[in-house]
């Protein structure tokens, strides 16, 4: 009888290149399905022109440098997909075919393809498209959150990803089930929460200040504010920062691969994009913002190598330093280690 | 958990007369012997050897080349069964001294599972002892051989004063699984010098040596989660006792012997029945309708094993051990040996056939690993040969668990990288360091 021999291990995890880039699809289709009741027939058309460009050029591409053909794994298709959702329904149809094309042609396989580039192939296409056809790329209006509903059906919606801000959280249960990490997107997302926030509160402060107020209470009081919803969040609670939050920034081969990493960078994004936004606005302010994060992606992984495994880190020996100088009797009663 | 033996015994048994690291044993016996179960049939013959005996009784057929676990072939002793149970006579020794007991250790081949001679792990040549742990955090090591779980706890913690005693050292632990609650439920009840046993969890910063003081004992019951891998134990052993083991030593070098609860209970039976190590336990695992656990005959071939249990379906793949570190077998002849804990078959369907995609830097490796490593980078640092970089990122920290390869969805052999640049190193590092003929005085006592 024969026996198949090979290294261990002998199992593997179920999730798989193709199955992950499948699920994002799958998470995708509410949204996309949303945008073509609101806008119609556009966006469908829209929507298939670029997922089929995208596919046909990285078919053509491996085909004609001979390499192995790919298209099945799923990612042209999926990043045709990313690029539709961010282009304006009133778009000529040649943006989108253009747009997955310079995608998978130049961000994708110019920088090496899979794994090797460095920025978001969607955002270099976009980032182009944008610079060379503007007028066409502008979206009519930049949504905001007026009432609630808007969460479920934007009104306002200018590209085809705002749509429904509600929809794109299937994003959240691919965290949940782990076809996304989490540490990016829940960092991302804090930031861009506290950095308006903060903005507030800190105005509030100094126009105390301004106001010569002397009152401590008064300052202090300044605090609910991070309890309140600012006006400035309401431009943030829409569809493209969710699309930025839950696909965009944590497109892996564009993110560190560290833990610390990870966590700096989806600061990073966040910091980028809230500065952006609250003087631009958050359609551009969401795309630009993640591809500066995506340039210095690199430079923060080489800063956050883990150290030697048992190494103690700096806030270790920073916290026995001061353990050692207090007296033993304040101490709690804690019997030391050999 | 109770488990099965064999119903019938084996045709022939395939005894490799090498079961451990180190020197193999000289055969005892020739071609046409007729032995006894028990009888000694390899004799170590230097300190780094552990004895071999037969598991039946029956007659040598041959001593030659056989397939062995580990991939190679093993000078092994082949014994023809027959239907009997007759051994030797079992002494059982009367209050052995430290001195007995490593006589007895050696002279019984007990045999740590992961390799090494228990002898030279209580007794290092140039070192010395001061802490044995018993590691009881892979449960499936444990069963099979006690009635009850109070009778294993009592018997373990006699295995744990013989082991103490024969390296001596005065303190002494068992590991036990967080999770496992018949183990620890067992430990619990267990007086030590009239003092009731309390299972302590390593949290945090305490470790053992915390609870040696704590508890005012010498011998305590501790409990971790469980450790998986193949080099395990400098892991395990900074984990227990906050003891750093440097690269390339063992635990052995911090004065810490690291012993499993199959030799802790073939040293329990070599003293009080005077039994060799000829019998051990296993598990099956996969699809098989078999005894979770089964009390083999040290040499009994594998096929005479999956005989025993139904398989559901065409077998595709054997695999000695576990499915994440085990060895993938090419025959069903290879014997059970004294590092085998376990058999695992795999279907012709759930043997793997993936293609290595390229990285796409999803980072779940680096998030699965523990010991901090980067397995993204390091797989490609080995696939390009730069061995001195991947040392810069601390290849030899890896303790070869494969959770990245497990984990990795683009199905790269990162541990089979890795380990193919562990050993580059190594070679390349052994080839620095002077020959014992050179007369080149080194400044420290060899190492780095």
């Amino acid at each position: 009888m024969d026996y198949t021999i090979s290294a261990p291990p002998h199992i593997k995890s179920k999730f798989s290149f193709s199955s992950i880039n499948r699920a994002k699809i799958l998470a995708l289709i509410p949204v996309s399905l949303a945008s073509v009741y609101f806008f119609g027939m556009p966006a469908l058309g829209i929507i298939l022109a670029a997922s089929l460009a995208a596919v046909a050029t990285e078919y053509s591409i491996q085909r004609i440098f001979k390499k192995k053909v790919t298209i099945m794994d799923g990612h042209a298709a999926l990043i045709g997909l990313m690029f539709a959702l961010l282009t304006p329904p009133e778009a000529p149809i040649w943006i989108p075919i253009f747009g997955a094309f310079f995608a998978i042609a130049i961000g994708k396989h110019a920088f090496g393809g899979i794994g090797s580039y460095i920025f978001n192939p969607v955002l270099v296409a976009w980032v182009f498209v944008r610079s060379a056809w503007g007028d066409f790329m502008t979206p009519a209006s930049i949504p905001s959150l007026g009432q609630l509903s808007d969460l479920v059906l934007e009104n306002g919606a200018g590209l085809l990803v705002d749509v429904s801000p509600i929809l794109l959280l299937s994003g959240v249960y691919l965290v949940y089930k782990k076809y996304i990490e989490w540490r990016v997107p829940l960092v991302f997302a804090l930031t861009v929460f506290f950095f308006n926030q903060t903005v507030a509160f800190l105005s509030a402060v100094i126009g105390l200040i301004q106001e010569g107020v002397l009152n401590p209470l008064m300052y202090l009081s300044t605090m609910f504010i991070f309890l309140e919803v600012t006006d400035e969040l309401s431009y943030v609670m829409v569809g493209i920062v969710f699309f930025g939050i839950l696909f965009l920034a944590t497109d892996t081969p564009t993110t560190p691969v560290t833990k610390n990493g990870r966590l700096i960078y989806g600061f990073a994004c966040g910091l980028l994009v809230s500065i952006y936004g609250y003087f631009g606005n958050y359609v551009d302010g969401t795309i630009y913002g993640i591809f500066l994060a995506n340039a210095i992606a690199a430079y923060i992984e080489t800063k956050t190598l883990p150290a030697m495994f048992g190494h103690e880190s700096l806030l270790e020996r920073s916290y026995k330093r001061i353990m050692k100088r207090i007296p033993p009797s304040l101490k709690y009663e804690v019997i030391s280690d050999e | 958990m109770e488990s099965k033996r064999l119903k019938t015994i084996p045709e022939k048994v395939i005894i490799p007369l090498k079961q451990h690291n180190g020197v193999a044993c000289k055969p005892l016996v020739n071609k046409g012997d007729q032995v006894l179960i028990g009888q000694k049939i390899g004799e170590s013959v230097s300190y780094y050897s552990s004895d071999v005996h037969s598991s039946v009784c029956g007659e040598v057929l041959a001593i030659e080349n056989a397939p062995n676990p580990d991939g190679n072939k093993v000078l092994s002793v082949i014994i023809k069964a027959v239907d009997s149970e007759e051994t030797v006579a079992f002494v059982p020794a009367n209050n052995p001294s430290q001195k007995d007991l490593i006589a007895i250790i050696q002279g019984a081949g007990i045999v740590e599972h992961y390799g090494a001679p228990t002898h030279t792990v209580l007794k290092p040549e140039g070192k010395k002892i001061d802490l044995v742990l018993i590691n009881a955090t892979a449960s499936e090591w444990i069963g099979g051989k006690y009635a009850t779980p109070t009778e294993y706890a009592s018997q373990m913690m006699d295995a744990l004063k013989l082991l103490m005693k024969a390296s001596g050292a005065l303190k002494g632990a068992i590991i036990v699984r967080k999770d496992d609650n018949d183990s620890i439920e067992a430990f619990e009840g267990v007086k030590v010098d009239g003092k009731a046993l309390r299972v302590a969890p390593l949290l945090g910063t305490r470790r053992l040596g915390h609870y040696f003081k704590d508890q005012g004992s010498n011998i305590v019951v501790a409990s971790q989660e469980r450790i998986l891998g193949r080099n395990i134990l400098n892991f395990f052993t900074y984990n227990v006792t906050g003891r750093k083991v440097a690269l390339g030593c063992n635990p052995t070098d911090v004065g810490v012997a690291v012993c499993g609860v199959k030799s802790a209970k073939a040293l329990y039976d070599a003293v009080h029945e005077g039994k060799p190590y000829y019998e051990t336990v296993i598990s099956m695992e996969g699809a098989v309708n078999c005894p979770e656990l089964i009390f083999v005959r040290i040499g009994t071939p594998f096929k005479d094993i999956i005989s025993e249990c139904t398989f559901n379906g065409e077998i595709g793949k054997i695999i000695a051990n576990g499915v994440i570190t085990g060895i993938a077998q090419y025959t069903d002849e290879v014997p059970v040996t004294k590092g085998t804990t376990r058999i695992t078959l795999l279907t012709k369907e759930q043997v793997l056939r993936d293609e290595s995609l390229d990285c796409i830097h999803c980072a779940r490796c680096v998030d699965a690993c523990p010991v901090s490593l980067l397995p993204t980078r390091l797989h490609v640092l080995a696939e390009q040969g730069r061995f001195d970089e991947c040392r810069q990122m601390h290849i030899q920290f890896c303790i070869e668990c494969g959770r990245c390869s497990f984990a990795c969805p683009s199905k790269i052999h990162i541990l089979q990288l890795i380990r193919y640049a562990k050993n580059a190193i190594e070679q390349a590092y052994e080839d620095a360091t002077p020959k014992e003929s050179s007369n080149l005085k080194l400044g420290c006592c060899g190492g780095e």
